[in-house]
């Protein structure tokens, strides 16, 4: 019960200081952070089909459809920026669900490289469509969201990445991890107890993919501006991806550490090393599932477990070799 | 039965490619010649994904690799990059096995997801390392027998592309030969089929596993030697080249090498069909991709049951 | 007519076949034993009841209503449930999460009342160790949660896939009388594969004998037992 207690009143902290943060920190701390949220809100969106067991390498396309969605929301239909971000996501969330109901009978390997594809599918797309959506020279906004406004966009970025956070929470908390956690283990036991495992996957996709599409959405609004190359571009998978892993996946909150972990050391890794600074991705990604499958958030636990257990017991600590399934 | 269905399915295919290559000639030839670059990349992600059982999404990335040492090799050195491209593949051998031991035979066990997840890490180092290495600069090496061409009727081509076709078949018949007839490629074999049965029989599991990485890495590197006679390079070249190869390699069917050549084949020229038609060689890609979702989805539903 | 039926019901994998036109009944509040030698198709024989695999030819009646077709998810929603052979404890969920499962998604209840049925389904089973995460259970617990998460989508079928292997005589007999009880307490119907013949002899009403797919043999264990077929069967063709 005490557990619970500090637990609610850390997450309070936390909030209050994410609201007050623009209040005490200066512009580029600032622009940093929503930078960080953009990235944390695309790890955890990625992680909640993962918990299904459905690896995807898609990130980047749902992102950049969103992105794209919204900016030509704003330019042809009038819409306005906060409205124009839920539209990208809704879009990205449509486009999901007419994919997913084609693509979700795949598994595996076939999967995870069919949404590689899919992303590039995007890319290519949009980069021929010269009349619509601006092919390789992209579109501008005709202003960014709140004219600029530092406050009231990092706030708008901040809302996004609570969205998500509450969406995660949703499914964690309710009975679709339940549903989800069963089909990652064993999809045959999961349909013989009644769930409906391809209904589920569809739901988790969409919803998924209506996250990453709102994310992007929130950093065009942002920066006011889409190309092919910068909003399709692999990062938008490699970084979340490297997050999540990092801090930890099958959770919200090991995608949420991850991802304030490796966003702010990749702000100084930038300035350090401004070519091929992604190696240090890739290194963490090879790494991380190599030595710490289960991320910091399972490295806390077993610490926590080996206490509680008493010293002499080894129970869970030889897991960093075990595997998250 | 199913024997009937290649035949008729051959004869269809072929009627097909003749009928197009007397309306569009350098479809068909710049199709072939794809086709041939194609497969001599996906034949070896074909050879790891049966025996090994492995994805390895930095198939393509190590193509990239072995061009670049070659393209360092050739020009530091003045070596002739077909010459460079031996010690390339000499290097890349011992590469992948550096990278089998230390890092894929770790995850062996692991659920498939982790491996996707490694591969497309090293993926990512790869491409990164040689981007800090090298810059994004594109490179290029300009060999004068690479514009050899050839007159037929009207119509115009160059030949040299067809060494892709000719390197894709050497090892094609050189794998089957090697699988068929040595003793260590039957034993690969069997491992793919059935390791644990294989164990027992005491075939040492992991080192086959390590030299058919090995072995499939130094393919790739001739290939790659051969890719920078004719393309220019950049850092992520090789990226493409993965997803296309395992494409390929799941519409041939797991473990089925010489079908790799067919499945690109038709790639190969149905890529060249789009290209013939001006201005939209941009949308060739994506009929790639297209027919990839397709042909994954057609066999999937097909096994499904 | 109420419980499960096949006709005919047959499995082919390329040449082999594997369950042969199985002809076949379950009635509520009777035990029906499946035995047969290793690879007589029983498990395939549940697979294709549960939905896992579809017939060839043939068909499944549940209560009457045609399922042959029917997708895995629904038949437990309709009744049909059963255990496997080799039990995936659904790791990352503790043991009562475990046996929520089937109440939640089969019977499409709320989380907390899911909670409470499920705790008082292991409690009946003797399973205590409620939190405990699955890799910390026994084979007995595990085994049990197994059965629990059967009965967890308030089935009136159950097929029971080799529960008892790995037991001991005394935890056999024990869960022996837990499943006759819960048989007739809420009249199931239960199909037993099970390779040891105390176990059958104890358990069941009636005995079919799976050879090579085909049914050979029917009725009560000891006629069954006595039938040369049946007994050579066994020793003979063995595999």
């Amino acid at each position: 019960m005490t557990g619970k207690i500090v637990k609610s009143t850390v997450l309070i902290v936390l909030l209050i200081l994410a609201l007050i943060f623009p209040m005490i920190a200066g512009p580029y701390p600032q622009s940093i952070m929503k930078t960080v949220f953009v990235y944390m809100a695309l790890a955890l969106a990625w992680d909640i089909l993962l918990r299904s067991g459905q690896l995807s390498f898609g990130i980047a396309g749902f992102y950049g459809l969103g992105a794209y969605a919204s900016v030509l929301a704003v330019t042809h239909l009038n819409l306005g920026g906060v409205s124009a971000v839920l539209f990208g996501g809704i879009f990205s969330a449509l486009v999901a669900l007419l994919l997913g109901l084609i693509i979700l009978r795949l598994r595996a390997m076939y999967f995870a490289i069919t949404t590689l594809a899919l992303a590039e599918i995007f890319r290519v797309i949009i980069r021929n469509w010269k009349g619509f959506a601006g092919g390789p020279d992209g579109l501008i906004l005709p202003s960014v969201v709140f004219d600029g406004a530092p406050v009231p966009s990092y706030l708008l970025v901040l809302g996004v990445v609570l969205i998500v956070i509450g969406a995660s929470e949703f499914v964690e908390k309710g009975r679709f991890r339940f549903a989800l956690t069963a089909i990652r283990n064993n999809e045959i036991v999961a349909k013989s107890r009644g769930v409906n495992v391809f209904t589920t996957l569809l739901k988790a996709f969409v919803l998924t993919s209506g996250l990453m599409g709102m994310a992007g959405a929130a950093f065009s609004q942002l920066y006011g501006f889409v190309t092919p190359e910068n909003t399709f571009s692999a990062d938008f998978t490699l970084l979340p991806l490297a997050m999540a892993l990092l801090g930890g996946i099958y959770g919200t909150w090991g995608p949420v550490i991850g991802s304030l972990v490796l966003g702010i050391i990749a702000e100084y890794l930038k300035l350090f090393m401004p070519y091929g600074h992604l190696i240090v991705y890739g290194i963490i990604i090879i790494l991380v599932i190599l030595f710490m499958p289960r991320g910091f958030v399972g490295l806390i636990r077993d610490i926590d477990t080996r206490n509680r257990s008493g010293k002499g017991e080894d129970t869970k600590t030889s897991s960093s070799k075990e595997v998250p399934a | 039965m199913k024997k009937r269905l290649i035949i008729t399915g051959g004869a269809v295919a072929l009627v097909l490619l003749i009928l197009l290559f007397l309306w569009k000639p350098t479809v068909v030839i710049y199709g072939v010649q794809r086709a041939g670059l194609y497969s001599a990349i996906a034949i070896p992600m074909g050879l790891v994904l049966g025996i090994v059982h492995i994805v390895n999404l930095a198939h393509g990335e190590l193509m990239m690799v072995s061009a670049y040492l070659t393209y360092f090799l050739a020009t530091k050195l003045g070596m002739d990059p077909l010459l460079a491209l031996i010690p390339a593949a000499v290097v890349l051998f011992g590469f992948g096995i550096l990278i089998y031991r230390l890092t894929i035979s770790h995850t062996l066990k692991a659920p498939e997801l982790n491996q996707l997840i490694l591969t497309f890490g090293i993926a990512i180092v790869l491409v990164q390392a040689v981007n800090l290495i090298a810059t994004s600069q594109p490179r290029k090496l300009s060999v004068d027998y690479v514009t050899a061409s050839a007159k037929m009727g009207e119509v115009h081509f160059g030949i040299y592309d067809f060494v892709f076709v000719a390197l894709a078949v050497a090892i094609l018949l050189g794998l089957q030969w090697f699988l068929k007839k040595t003793k260590t490629g039957r034993a690969a074999l069997a491992v793919g089929q059935n390791p644990k049965g294989a164990q027992l029989v005491g075939i040492n599991v992991d080192r086959t596993y390590m030299l058919v990485f090995g072995i499939a890495t130094a393919l790739v590197g001739v290939v790659g030697g051969f890719f920078l006679t004719k393309q220019s390079l950049f850092p992520a070249v090789g990226g493409p080249f993965t997803m296309k190869s395992f494409a390929l390699v799941a519409m041939a069917g797991i473990g089925n090498l010489p079908a790799i050549f067919f499945a690109a084949l038709g790639l190969g020229v149905a890529e060249a069909f789009i290209s013939s038609f001006q201005g939209y060689g941009g949308w060739a890609h994506i009929v790639f991709f297209a027919l990839i979702i397709a042909v994954i989805l057609i066999r999937s539903f097909r096994g499904g049951k | 007519m109420k419980g499960l039926k096949t006709t005919g019901l047959t499995r082919k994998f390329g040449g082999l076949v594997a369950v042969d036109s199985v002809d076949f009944t379950l009635e509520p509040g009777r035990i029906v034993g499946i035995i047969g030698p290793n690879g007589a198709g029983k498990t395939t024989f549940i697979h294709l009841i549960s939905g896992v695999y579809l017939p060839t030819s043939g068909t499944v009646e549940l209560d009457g209503r045609d399922i042959t077709m029917m997708p895995t998810h629904e038949r437990s929603r309709l009744g049909l449930s059963r255990t496997f052979q080799i039990i995936h404890p659904l790791e990352n969920l503790n043991l009562v999460e475990n046996v929520m499962i089937g109440y939640l998604f089969a019977k499409n209840l709320k989380k907390k009342e899911a909670r409470a049925k499920a705790e008082n389904l292991c409690l009946e089973l003797g399973l205590d160790r409620l939190e405990r995460s699955v890799d910390q259970l026994t084979v007995l617990e595990v085994k049990k949660m197994e059965i629990a998460q059967a009965l967890a989508t308030e089935p009136s079928i159950l097929f029971l896939d080799e529960v008892m292997a790995g037991l001991t005589s005394e935890e056999s007999f024990a869960l022996i009388d837990f499943i006759k009880r819960i048989g007739a307490e809420k009249n199931l119907g239960i199909g037993v594969v099970e390779h040891v013949m105390g176990v059958i002899k104890e358990l069941t009403h009636s005995v079919v004998v799976l050879d090579s797919g085909a049914v050979i043999a029917q009725g009560p264990y000891e006629e069954v037992a006595k039938q040369s077929r049946v007994i050579d069967a066994y020793l003979g063709g063995g595999a």
